[in-house]
């Protein structure tokens, strides 16, 4: 057990010394395939750790931090849930690498690339795997930097170095809260083990936890992006697709998610944190729905419905359904790599054309890539019997299961983007791979004028897609509702579940199921009524005009970004420069120079007795005598 | 003694303060301090011979006559150096003579 | 080994390797050769003393000093030279002996003119730094306090660029005042410690009874104090460090902030607060203030500067501001990391310094617009460049992270509003940083310029450095087990 541990975070990390300091010299199929060996050794690793599980691991590998009374040794710690999420990060990833290195084979800069995505697998394990929060807090940061680096990547382009810059700041704005977090946990309760915080959570006054609660939504909120740290999302998207695909979608921004979920003994403790997280997700969902309904490139609009999915998974953390927010996570990461995969097959054989009204017919042209595409977006519309449909019901049967106010209106606010996701995933469907190449105006016809009409996808890039396909429509196994049988992630995850979620009696069950199936299928039909068939040609048709109104309010992301770039980012640099000029050069350096000059001036005034007029030297010497005189007159006096 | 100590002090701190307001006043003027300085001179006699007086000791008139004999000899020097200056300068205004001053200040 | 004089060793080996190159003026390879070999002799010196802390304490020696020397000086007077040795200076000791090295092997071939000198100082320097971390004698402190400053003096002022005349003369006045302050505080509780016990001595263990009336102990304490925040430097005395670093050769730089700066937090640990406990405890909020300040001040300012070096001088100063947060909290993990944070930080701002010096050998400039995409250019030095320069943003599994992290930690117990302030330095840094390496790394080169990657030289001394950098981050351990003993005494000893 011990050796597999070591492994799972010790593999990918060797992977990516060797791509960094060797992956130069030799051949690149061998820095290549390194590179993916590393991260299905990984997998198998954490294979054998699930044999051989059989409850809560902890193994201490060495000393870190360790100061007086202060501990945080590199510890790392096993149960259900990091296990879950190892088998998952292990597995998409590998999936994910092999499809990168059919999508970067005419990219020079491999070795960078392959190095920081393993040093991205082994930060994110070993952040799942932590046993203690400063250990947590380094993983924590690693992905962000390897994220940032990953997302400037094509750094000779400055959009995307300011993307990567963006990402970086916003979630660091979040990792801060988190930082805090750990150092009040660590003057509260004298440990910063999770363990035993989950243990002494109940000793702490509930404004202590109510505190700590918040700011790690706010570590949350930043890494997840959540609104309002959420920012910096849409434009992650300017990295290569495999990063969007592996960082993204499937692990990074999941980690806040995973750390509410963790420290969930602590802070569900108190009944406002919990609300606030809910609210948080319910909210983020809904924005990034409606973003998403009117994005014209592609990417982004999996970024915009990667915030509202993970919206979702923030709300069952809220209302406590750890179980569905795991299994919704899990599913997630599935289809939403599979779309991310399946988007860069089509970007690549457009010639890298990201704006979907300028695509069609694609359903013919690229057979296999439509089918895997198609099952994903079923999954992420949550139609009937898919894998995606029983994680966000469950999640959604857990909200109504709340109930009071909140309840029942995040369960509306739930329902409402489960609405629109249906909309929005499928108006990408029918714009993208729908009517006939050459139809309408926009038809791409400079790839029609080059003959050659798509570029050959390399082979790995459309099979990868296939097990990604069959997990996501199938997972439904995986947790499959209480009346078809227990479900078996439930039965995992039930030492850390504390809402009750098997309580709702069969006939409501059904009928919330009955109304997400409805809600998702008329979906999909409000889609087709609008992008499908013959109107297809007249959306094309009006995606020329300028976007107005509602529509250019959602496609600037609810203005979220000028709002911040109007009320942070220009006040910062403003104020910068005026500290600069005016406070330390102007004020502070200012005084002290006019200081040495006065003192320089003085000494000058002083220096003109010297003068050499006897005259005044004479006046002073019969000064200087009587003033001597008169002390001593006076003293005798 | 038929004038008492007191009364000596006292003219002879009334001529110091009369030469020492020559030598003030008349500044420009090199004679004139040298005057001044004479005055000053005589007036240091005179306390010495007022205190050989009060406490009859010759010591204090032998000094007197050796001030004399020394103001003299300094005045002869003195006259001759104002005539050399003179000649130089053509002004016998000891401001104008200031070469011995801090190089930083204005002249 | 036991009867070898080490610590004189230490001080006088560096003065002994300078005489040695005032002959060598005109053979100015021969110079450098020697001056290299004095400083790895130095550094092997410094290694050794680590082990002589396995071995047992010499007698006479005060508690938690495990080298000790002690002799009659100027009797007279009661001053005696006095050189200890505990945790806390030998880290210290190892980090200007490194230091010494990067700086010697930095300038190999950017100066061009008295070389023979400049390494001559170099070693002077690294003399009195040395001198100033192992004296226990309160006027043998100041003597080496005040020989530091010459040297580099010397160096800002003939090597230096821009306006380094007036640079080295704010950098040495502002010093100087302080220290002027310092000495009469010296003196001053001397002088009360002779007429209470009827002994006068200057011996740091003999002083550190003195009882002290409230307002007098004010009075000196913060005459320390002042001396002591110049040199950090705390906000707004900082004014001299940006002028002083932009203008100082490569050199002078690494030296400058690589070892100068703690010296000014050493002082405070050693001599400051032992000495002043009760005034220590009434005035620190005059130390946390500042500190905060200074943290937000110095990396909000560093976001607009154009010039690269002026940029790393202002993180610098919020870096220290980290330092003196610890400090003033005066509590074992704070205090721990604090120093640790000055052994990282000296190694991270000085590799900064020497990457930045670089750059400005090789094309003439140190304007950031000038530069850009020089990821592809000089792909080992970007390497280096984005290493430390996330070391200095504080990315856990680097140094500098650990240090700030328990500094964080121990603050939080007796300050959370300035720990939380503090938290928010943590985002700013990150904020210029980036775009500092945007700048620089990333985007299009804006004009063609000569710049040809790492040499071999720089190469091993950027290595060492990022070996250091990570392993000073993963496994500080064996450093904090050394300050254990010397913190929890300095701390126990206060009420």
């Amino acid at each position: 057990m011990k050796l597999s541990l070591e492994l799972i975070v010790l593999l990918p990390l060797l992977g990516s010394l060797f791509n960094a300091l060797l992956g130069r010299i030799v051949p690149r199929r061998l820095a290549e395939t390194i590179a993916c060996a590393v991260i299905w050794g990984s997998f198998v690793a954490a294979l054998a750790a699930a044999r051989a599980y059989s409850g809560p691991v902890t193994m201490e590998m060495a000393s870190w931090l360790s100061a007086f009374d202060f501990h945080a040794p590199l510890t790392l710690y096993l149960d259900s849930l990091s296990l879950i999420l190892c088998l998952m990060i292990t597995f998409v990833c590998g999936l994910i690498h092999v499809y990168a290195v059919g999508y970067m084979q005419d990219e020079p800069g491999y070795c960078r690339f392959f190095a920081l995505l393993n040093l991205f697998v082994a930060a994110m394990l070993l952040l799942v795997l932590a046993e203690n929060l400063p250990l947590l807090y380094l993983g924590w940061e690693g992905v962000g930097f390897c994220s940032y680096f990953l997302i400037g990547f094509w750094y000779q382009d400055p959009n995307n170095a300011t993307a990567g810059r963006k990402a970086f700041i916003v979630t660091r704005i979040g990792d801060v809260g988190l930082a805090l977090a750990i150092v009040w946990i660590f003057q509260s309760l004298g440990t910063v083990s999770i363990t035993q915080v989950n243990q002494m959570g109940h000793s702490l006054p509930l404004g202590v936890i109510t505190g700590l609660g918040l700011l790690m939504l706010l570590g949350a909120m930043g890494k997840s992006a959540q609104v309002p740290l959420m920012v910096w999302l849409p434009d992650a998207m300017a990295g290569p697709t495999p990063v969007s695909a592996q960082i993204h979608a499937a692990t990074m921004v999941t980690a806040g998610v995973y750390l509410l979920m963790r420290l969930f003994p602590l802070i569900g403790l108190s009944a406002t944190v919990t609300a606030a997280i809910a609210v948080t997700g319910a909210l983020t969902a809904f924005y990034g729905a409606t973003c998403a309904l009117v994005q014209r490139d592609l990417k982004r609009i999996l970024a915009y419905s990667t915030i509202s999915q993970i919206g979702y998974m923030v709300l069952g953390v809220g209302v406590g359904a750890l179980t569905a927010s795991t299994f919704h996570l899990i599913e997630h990461a599935f289809f939403k790599a599979l779309l991310f995969l399946g988007a860069g097959c089509v970007i690549t054989a457009l010639h890298h054309e990201q704006d979907i009204f300028r695509m069609g017919g694609l359903r013919r042209t690229l057979p296999a890539t439509f089918y895997c595409f198609l099952a994903g977006a079923l999954c992420l519309a949550g139609l009937p019997l898919t894998g995606g449909f029983f994680s966000k019901d469950g999640i959604l049967a857990a909200v109504w299961q709340q109930g009071g106010l909140l309840g029942g209106g995040l369960y509306a606010l739930g329902l409402l983007t489960a609405l629109l996701t249906a909309v929005y995933t499928f108006r990408m469907v029918f714009l993208i791979f729908g009517g006939n190449e050459a139809q309408g105006p926009l038809a791409s016809a400079p790839l029609a004028a080059k003959g050659k009409p798509h570029q050959t996808l390399p082979s790995v890039m459309q099979w990868t897609l296939i097990p990604l396909a069959l997990l996501g429509l199938g997972g439904g196994l995986l947790n499959l509702p209480a009346y078809l049988g227990q479900g078996w992630m439930a039965q995992l995850l039930a030492p850390l579940d504390h809402g009750d979620q098997h309580g709702l009696s069969l006939g409501v069950e059904l009928t919330l199921q009955g109304l997400a199936a409805s809600i998702s299928l008329a979906g999909v039909a409000l889609a087709w009524f609008r992008f499908g068939g013959a109107r297809r040609a007249q959306r094309l048709a009006e995606a020329e005009q300028p976007v107005r109104g509602l529509a250019a309010f959602l496609l600037a992301g609810w203005y979220v970004d000028a709002l911040y770039r109007l009320l942070f980012v220009r006040p910062y640099a403003w104020l910068s420069g005026v500290l600069w000029q005016g406070v330390d050069e102007g004020l502070v350096d200012q005084s002290f120079d006019q200081m040495g000059t006065l003192l320089g001036r003085c000494g000058q005034r002083l220096g003109s007795w010297s003068c050499g007029r006897v005259s005044i030297y004479l006046l002073s010497l019969s000064a200087g005598a009587a003033l001597c005189i008169g002390w001593f007159a006076w003293g005798a006096l | 003694m038929i004038v008492p100590l007191t009364h000596v002090l006292i003219l002879a701190a009334i001529l110091f303060c009369l030469g020492l307001g020559c030598v003030l006043a008349w500044s420009s003027n090199v004679i004139m301090l040298l005057i001044g300085i004479e005055i000053m001179l005589n007036a240091a006699m005179l306390v010495f011979v007022g205190g050989s007086c009060q406490w009859g000791m010759a010591d204090g008139q032998v000094f007197a006559l050796m001030i004399i004999a020394m103001t003299s000899a300094e005045v002869s020097l003195a006259l001759a150096l104002v005539v050399y200056l003179h000649r130089r300068r053509k002004t016998v205004d000891v401001d104008a003579f200031r070469e011995l001053r801090d190089n930083e200040t204005k002249p | 080994m036991s009867g070898l004089p080490i610590l004189s060793l230490l001080v006088l080996l560096p003065l002994a390797g300078g005489l040695c190159l005032l002959p060598l003026g005109r053979r100015p390879g021969l110079a450098k050769a020697v001056a290299l070999g004095f400083g790895l002799v130095e550094t092997l010196l410094s290694c050794a003393c680590w082990l002589a802390s396995y071995s047992p304490v010499p007698s006479g020696a005060p508690q938690g000093f495990f080298l000790f020397e002690d002799y009659r000086w100027i009797e007279s007077f009661g001053i005696r030279y006095t050189l200890g040795m505990d945790g806390i200076s030998l880290l210290m000791v190892i980090l200007t002996a490194l230091v010494t090295v990067l700086a010697i092997l930095v300038s190999w071939r950017s100066i061009h003119e008295r070389i023979s000198l400049h390494f001559m100082l170099l070693l002077l320097m690294e003399s009195g730094i040395m001198g100033v971390f192992l004296s226990l004698d309160l006027f043998l402190f100041y003597l080496f306090w005040e020989a530091m400053l010459i040297p580099m003096f010397f160096l800002i002022g003939v090597w230096g660029h821009g306006r380094n005349i007036y640079s080295a003369l704010k950098f040495f006045l502002f010093t100087l005042s302080g220290s002027l302050l310092m000495l009469l505080a010296i003196i001053g509780i001397y002088l009360i410690h002779g007429s209470q016990s009827g002994s006068y001595s200057f011996a740091l263990t003999a002083l550190t009874g003195t009882a002290l009336s409230p307002a007098t102990g004010l009075w000196l304490y913060g005459a320390f104090l002042l001396a002591f925040a110049i040199k950090f430097p705390l906000v707004p005395l900082h004014t001299w460090l940006p002028d002083a670093h932009t203008d100082a050769p490569t050199a002078g730089s690494v030296i400058l902030a690589g070892l100068l700066l703690k010296t000014g937090a050493y002082g405070l640990i050693r001599f400051g607060y032992p000495l002043f406990a009760d005034a220590a405890r009434i005035l620190t909020p005059l130390v946390l203030a500042p500190a905060v300040i200074g943290i937000l001040y110095a990396s909000w300012v560093a976001f607009s500067q154009k010039d690269m070096k002026r940029l790393v001088a202002y993180s610098s100063v919020g870096h220290m501001g980290f330092v003196a947060l610890g400090i003033a909290a005066w509590t074992p993990v704070a205090l721990s990391g604090a120093i640790l944070q000055m052994v990282n930080h000296g190694l991270t701002t000085s590799a900064l310094f020497a990457l930045v010096g670089m750059l400005d050998e090789r094309a003439r400039t140190r304007e950031i617009a000038a530069f850009g995409g020089l990821w592809g250019k000089m792909p080992m030095f970007s390497f280096f460049f984005m290493l430390f320069a996330m070391a200095s943003a504080g990315l856990p599994g680097l140094n500098n992270f650990v240090g700030e992290f328990l500094i964080l930690t121990g603050t939080f117990k007796v300050a959370p509003l300035a720990t939380a302030l503090a938290f928010i330095g943590v985002i700013l840094p990150l904020i210029y940083t980036v775009r500092l390496i945007q700048k620089l790394l990333f985007q299009e080169e804006r004009q063609p310029l000569p710049l040809s990657d790492l040499n071999r030289r720089e190469l091993i001394v950027m290595g060492v450095l990022a070996l250091g950098a990570f392993y000073l981050g993963l496994h500080p351990t064996p450093l904090l087990d050394m300050l254990k003993i010397p913190v929890a005494l300095l701390i126990g000893g206060m009420p």
